[in-house]
């Protein structure tokens, strides 16, 4: 009886002590763009080593897609932080949504084409014209070619234009000559494919040719950057230094084994692919700092979806970036 | 019966977006998240020729997808309502086909047959037809006995007149579950294009989602709703049109 009693003891004594331990916490959402793999490698490390729970913040880190937009969710109070991309942000602002973008992840936009190699080479925009280019009607690698296309002086009668989804037949049956795909996930298991048949392949990055669009970046709603500060900095902080740690080529195998973790679908080869092109597009020069925010790409970008008419009026971006 | 099946549409449909535009105003939500109805109304200008030939593309599809499973919902009822060993094979057969979930065997369809015409009707015609063969075998199982004994006692009965006489004794049923079948029809085209066409009113609303724009999706929705309704309200009509014809026939004023 003595024993079961000391049990009991113990075993409340342990649950006291863990409620305790979290009850410092302060426990926020965080919506991702899209679903876990490599691409969010940092927003994986900074949970899985304790790096928000250092900060004293409970990060409940939750998958996106097209029908959990972040942006939505912080309106409607489910979460408090997200990631959405610079167009997303934009036309939320355009239709008077109160979002502050903390950091900016992608310092080069992952959007860009794959093309085979035994196709002539892109070197100027010029070389688009006659080909069969791939286009997600809606997505905003629509509003990237439409900009190449206005800026090279190409109509559409001078390229022949394919709506493209998920599966990649057309471009693997060579329907489509220039697919759009995501460098650093789709890509790298495009490109895998391919080279197992034998094929090499280019990227057509739009960036080269002056086109940079933002994507994936850390935003919040203005109320909560206004009233909860010091949560704001805890987070972004703590969630930098998880993609500090992710990009660090040191970390490799453990971030890959956290991320393998969350994302069971891809194998350990495509992982590590991945993660390294990840690498390129976070931080591509040793000199920039993860999350740096670059203006002049948000402006650039703003500037786009107006002449594109996505966006009615000018929603001044600029004054929404809070790094 | 049309213009009933109209009104009702709109009611619902009005009632939805009262409820939206409450939620908005009590969240004090901007127009990103549920539009106002300065926006819908603009958006409805803007976007209203474009969908409504997205919808007439969509009810295209629908219409013919809804023939292929009533015929094929009749086939397979007809085939299968005996209650002989291949009568139940052709029943358990066609159970286990659809258990499997359309929207998890679209993709296998859109990479074999590609985002064109075929798919959306075959997915259209899959989604549609499982209700209408459930009653249809339902109807065809069940002998309306007081008629056709005089044919088996007088050895005139054959697999023809049998399938007629239980479907003309229960056309009432059939007009109905073929009258509420297309709505399915609809719901699958519209899923059709949803998961991967390039066409259609489906697609269009893929298209909005990716640009958050619930205006869209709210005019979509209401041109989807009107022209099913107009639909559903022309189906009923023939339905009630071919049961007073049949009564008239029989000599009596309705069934």
């Amino acid at each position: 009886m003595k024993k079961k009693n000391l049990i009991f003891w113990m075993f409340l004594f342990a649950t006291a002590l863990v409620a305790t331990s979290h009850a410092g916490e302060t426990e926020l959402n965080y919506r991702l763009k899209w679903l876990f793999n490599t691409s969010v490698a940092g927003d994986i490390y900074a949970e899985a080593k304790g790096y928000f729970r250092e900060a004293g913040l409970k990060v409940n880190v939750r998958e996106g897609s097209p029908e959990k937009n972040a942006i939505n969710e912080l309106e409607l109070g489910h979460s408090d932080f997200g990631v959405a991309s610079a167009d997303q942000v934009i036309r939320a602002l355009d239709k008077g949504a109160k979002i502050i973008v903390l950091a900016q992840l992608f310092q080069v936009s992952p959007m860009q084409w794959i093309y085979r190699t035994d196709q002539p080479q892109i070197k100027t925009l010029e070389d688009l014209k006659g080909r069969n280019i791939g286009i997600t009607f809606g997505g905003n690698d629509e509003t990237v070619m439409n900009t190449l296309f206005a800026k090279a002086g190409i109509t559409k009668k001078d390229v022949k234009i394919f709506g493209v989804r998920f599966d990649f037949t057309p471009f693997f049956k060579r329907e489509v000559d220039v697919w759009p795909v995501y460098f650093n996930s789709q890509g790298v298991i495009l490109k895998d494919k391919l080279e197992k048949e034998g094929e090499k392949v280019y990227f057509f990055n739009p960036a080269d040719f002056g086109v940079n669009f933002v994507a994936n970046s850390v935003i919040t709603s203005e109320k909560t950057w206004k009233n909860r500060p010091d949560m704001v900095k805890k987070f972004t902080a703590a969630l930098l230094k998880g993609w500090e740690a992710a990009m660090e080529p040191s970390n490799e195998a453990d971030v890959l084994m956290e991320i393998k973790k969350k994302d069971k679908e891809s194998n350990d080869e495509l992982r590590r692919l991945q993660l390294i092109a990840t690498r390129e597009l976070i931080k591509p020069l040793a000199s920039i700092k993860i999350g740096t925010i670059d203006t002049d790409a948000w402006k650039q970008t703003e500037t786009i979806m107006l002449d594109e008419k996505q966006i009615k009026k000018p929603v001044h971006v600029e004054t929404m970036l809070k790094n | 019966m049309l213009f009933r099946r109209i009104y009702q549409f709109l009611i619902v449909y009005f009632i939805g977006l009262i409820f939206l535009l409450l939620i908005k105003a009590v969240l004090s939500l901007s127009d990103y998240v549920i539009p106002g109805v300065g926006l819908i109304t603009e958006t409805f200008g803007q976007v209203l020729n474009t969908y409504f030939f997205d919808v007439m593309n969509t009810m295209s599809v629908t219409v013919l997808g809804q023939c292929i499973s009533i015929a094929m919902a009749f086939g397979v009822g007809i085939a299968g309502r005996k209650s002989s060993w291949m009568g139940s094979f052709i029943k358990v057969t066609a159970y286990n086909i659809q258990a499997y979930p359309i929207v998890a065997l679209a993709p296998i369809i859109f990479i074999l047959l590609g985002d064109g015409f075929i798919s959306r009707l075959l997915i259209a015609s899959m989604i549609c037809y499982f209700p209408l063969l459930l009653s249809v075998l339902g109807i065809m199982a069940t002998p309306v006995e007081d008629i056709e004994h005089f044919y088996i006692i007088t050895g005139r009965m054959r697999w023809q007149l049998e399938v007629k006489i239980r479907a003309f004794e229960n056309l009432s049923k059939i007009t109905t579950v073929i009258s509420g079948s297309a709505t399915l029809a609809m719901a699958g085209t519209i899923v059709a294009e949803f998961i991967a066409a390039n066409a259609g009113i489906g697609y269009s609303i893929r298209v909005a989602l990716y640009q958050s724009d619930l205006a869209k999706i709210l005019v979509a929705l209401f041109m989807i709703g009107i022209i099913i309704s107009i639909y559903q309200g022309c189906l009923e009509t023939l339905g009630e049109q071919i049961k007073t014809r049949w009564s008239v026939s029989k000599g009596g004023n309705t069934i």
